[in-house]
């Protein structure tokens, strides 16, 4: 059985592939907060993180530590190949339900 | 121009309260933002976020172990009516008598036993479930879940104790709770008293689950390899390859080791003593070696648990040997602690051959045991050109271990011969270790946690019942010693001394002494008399005449009082015995020193004006290097309010440092105490005399007796 995102997990996913090599917690956050208007708890982004790498979604690895973050290095993540599948998935699945509904269609957009 | 540094409490709860994997990079982030502009009021939001999240993902993950705990802390109170019924059995009434002062520990230790059984078995019933269901068990984190579950029971039911006290009447309905009088009935009850029981057991029982439980899968995949098939055996290698520079390891071993040894000592000091009876049976003496064993190594094991947990130690994270291995290793030497402090105190040479043993001992096994963390250094004969070594003399390799054992044998003969037993044992103990560290083999092989365990378990028994054998001999000697130091003082000094009350008389003989090692204070009777003269009455007419100046001579029939702060005066419980400073040697059990103070009562009452000087006759046959000096004072006698009149203090000089030799006989001395004309009082019926000595003589009194006084006329 399939299983799909969370509209949570897709803006991380699509976060992600957004920031590229730069993907760690603060790009992450910075962009979610940009796209949804509020601001996302760094904690909460780690958790729903670990939850995507924990399904095979993405993948992480640490980076160099640098003076500026106190000698704690960066954590970087990388959307997988099944990460990539399912994010068109759930396009698709998307897609097609709104067109199911007209009139809201062209407010979309 | 200052970095922008975080709220360090918000940082610290960051650190420390929070769970998972990827703390470090959640921190960096919140550093890297917070130092980009960001508030100190959303570097807290975002702290207390993460924490919130991890704490309630963990809580999610450990679902179950939450639900069980919560299950078997419900026959929390069933299990504990059981306990206060073993408690006050009365076998272990019996029992806290026989221990005497030192029964708190043994009662806190067995308290924490019995209900460890039931928080142990609780863990077993949880782990054997979850091996019937087929998860993963991890071995090392299953055993840390068998030793917290009590270390956090104890605090955790004291403060529920000191709450459910004060708010006893505050609670509704706190005050009125009983507990049912069936099991089911307890255990159906969910009154606030019922929970107030349960709380502790599920804290424990959930802590040390959190640690036992397998890891999710999710989490799991961060940490790749660790809990794989037959990972623990490959964890527990490459801990053991640990790439810590050896030196730090080998110092922080040594630092542990010592710790360990420090609170064996300290705990051997203070609750190591003698039976209180003279003549202990053999089953007595033995099962207080057992106890004391068992305390030896419990404490070495504390004190070394604490510097390896210390946040300092390298070894809290990262640790080279598993700490349970580590402690089984060191117990083979630290339970010859209490047996070489018991023969220290009674100034046994068997002191310097236990040390010895010990440290022998325990220098071997952890040789052993860190043979695969230490890798063993190349030979340094074989370094350098080969060619050249061959065609070389052969050259002794400097082993300095060896110069050092040498040394350290040499200066314990020295110091058994001057009696110095505690530095004996210390140097004998080190010469030992040297010798057992550099000439032990290690075995060779791959290092197989288990069997690591078993034969280190195995090394343990066969060391403790030894040690048992020896604590029994050292107990045996001290009682002995103690007999012999008491030698020839008759405890029916009741001639000599005030009747005893009715109940005195009818009180056992044992119950002069006070405490389990001797006696709380000591009276000293003249020898051989029976019963206390009364100095000859003055020649009135003589001494007081004006113009006289004839000394009139007391010879002191008085007694000694032994004590040690803070008392003033023997009590009514004091040993009393007949027999002369100069002949006996009484000691302190515990480095606290004698107070000895020499009282003669007069048969008259001398007026002040009439007195010039009161000269002390003594006689000196202290052998023990250090200053005694002596002070005087006078008193009005117990008829009055007790007033006294302090003469000053005169140092003995044959005592002092360049005059002090070791005699054969007696030295005589006389000091002489002038008196004022004027002071606070007009006559004086009582001379104490108060032996003052240094902290050389913290073991053992000084031996100065008084042999007479003068009274000089003005």
């Amino acid at each position: 059985m399939a299983s799909y995102l969370g509209e949570f997990e897709l803006m991380l996913l699509l976060a992600v592939i957004h920031l590229g090599d730069e993907a760690y917690g603060v790009p992450i956050s910075r962009e979610l907060e940009k796209h949804r208007g509020r601001g996302a708890s760094v904690g909460s982004v780690y958790a729903a993180l670990e939850r995507l790498e924990g399904k095979g979604l993405i993948v992480s690895n640490l980076g160099d530590p640098t003076p500026e973050r106190g000698g704690k290095a960066k954590r970087y993540f990388r959307v997988t190949r099944e990460g990539l599948r399912q994010i068109r998935e759930t396009k698709q699945v998307l897609t097609k339900l709104w067109q199911q509904i007209p009139s809201l269609k062209t407010d979309v957009g | 121009m200052h970095r922008r540094e975080p709220p360090p409490q918000a940082t610290w709860m960051l650190e420390h309260l929070t769970t998972g994997a990827c703390d470090e990079a959640l921190a960096g982030d919140l550093l890297e933002e917070f130092r980009a502009g960001r508030s100190q009021s959303w570097y807290w939001r975002q702290v207390l976020g993460a924490c919130v999240v991890s704490w309630s993902k963990s809580l999610v993950l450990r679902g179950p172990a939450v639900a069980f705990a919560l299950l078997w802390a419900t026959l929390a109170p069933a299990w504990k009516i059981l306990v206060d019924g073993i408690v006050d059995a009365p076998v272990f009434t019996s029992l806290w008598n026989f221990l005497g002062p030192i029964w708190l520990p043994f009662a806190l230790v067995g308290w924490i036993a019995l209900h460890a059984t039931f928080l142990w078995a609780g863990i077993l019933a949880y782990l054997l479930v979850l091996t019937l269901l087929g998860r993963k068990i991890r071995r090392r984190e299953s055993r840390q879940a068998f030793w917290l579950a009590p270390v956090l029971f104890a605090p955790f039911a004291g403060l529920t104790f000191v709450l459910a006290n004060l708010y006893w009447y505050s609670v509704p309905g706190l005050s009125q709770a009983r507990l049912a009088g069936t099991s089911l009935g307890q255990v159906a009850d969910f009154g606030v008293l019922s929970d107030l029981i349960r709380l502790p057991y599920f804290i424990a029982v959930l802590g040390a689950l959190w640690m036992a439980i397998p890891q999710s899968k999710r989490i799991v995949g961060h940490l790749p390899g660790l809990f794989a098939e037959g990972a623990d055996a490959e964890a527990r290698t490459l801990r053991l390859q640990s790439p810590a520079d050896p030196d730090v390891v080998r110092r922080f071993f040594a630092f542990m080791v010592i710790a360990g040894l420090i609170n064996a000592l300290i705990a051997g000091f203070l609750l190591c003593r003698l039976p209180a009876v003279h003549d202990p049976t053999l089953g007595s003496l033995l099962l207080r070696a057992i106890v004391y064993v068992v305390l030896g190594g419990a404490a070495g094991a504390m004190g070394a648990y604490i510097y390896w947990q210390n946040p300092a130690s390298p070894f809290r994270e990262d640790p080279p040997l598993p700490f349970p291995l580590f402690v089984l290793v060191c117990v083979s030497g630290w339970v010859w602690v209490p047996a070489m402090v018991i023969f220290a105190e009674a100034l046994s040479a068997g002191a310097a051959l236990v040390a010895m043993i010990g440290a022998f001992l325990l220098a071997v096994g952890l040789r052993s045991a860190t043979y695969f963390v230490l890798a063993p250094s190349s030979s340094k004969g074989h370094q350098g050109n080969p060619a050249l070594f061959e065609e070389a003399m052969y050259q002794a390799p400097a082993d300095l271990a060896g110069y050092a054992i040498a040394l350290c044998l040499y200066a314990a003969v020295v110091a058994i011969a001057v009696q110095w037993t505690l530095s004996a044992a210390a140097l004998l103990a080190l010469g030992a270790a040297l010798f057992g560290w550099k000439r032990t083999i290690p075995r060779g092989g791959a290092f197989f946690s288990a069997h690591e365990y078993q034969r280190t378990a195995l090394r343990v028994v066969l060391v403790a019942v030894p040690a048992v054998l020896v604590t029994a001999w050292a107990l045996l000697d001290g009682v002995a010693y103690r007999n012999h130091v008491l030698a020839g003082l008759d405890t029916s000094a009741s001639a000599s001394t005030p009747a005893p009350k009715a109940e005195e008389k009818d009180a056992p003989k044992k119950a002069t002494a006070y405490g389990v090692n001797g006696y709380q204070s000591v009276i000293l009777w003249p020898y051989p008399e029976k019963k206390e003269i009364v100095a000859p009455r003055l020649q009135q007419a003589s001494f007081l005449a004006p113009g006289s100046t004839k000394p009139a001579v007391i010879r002191f029939t008085g007694a000694y009082w032994y004590m040690q702060p803070p008392d003033a005066s023997p009590g009514p419980k004091a040993h009393q015995a007949h027999g002369s400073p100069l002949k006996v040697n009484i000691q302190s059990s515990d480095a606290i020193p004698l107070v000895m103070d020499a009282h003669q009562t007069l048969p008259d009452e001398v007026a002040l004006t009439r007195c010039r000087e009161v000269d002390v006759d003594i006689d000196n046959f202290d052998n023990k290097e250090g200053p005694i000096s002596v002070a005087l004072l006078l008193g009005d006698g117990p008829n009055t309010s007790h007033r006294t009149l302090y003469l000053g203090q005169e140092p003995i000089v044959s005592t002092q440092p360049q005059r002090f030799w070791l005699k054969a006989a007696p030295v005589s001395e006389t000091l002489r105490f002038a008196v004022p004309a004027r002071g606070e009082l007009q006559r004086f019926s009582e001379i104490t005399v108060l032996i003052l000595s240094g902290t050389e003589h913290r073991w053992i009194a000084p031996r100065i007796a008084v042999r007479q006084f003068q009274l000089i006329p003005r």
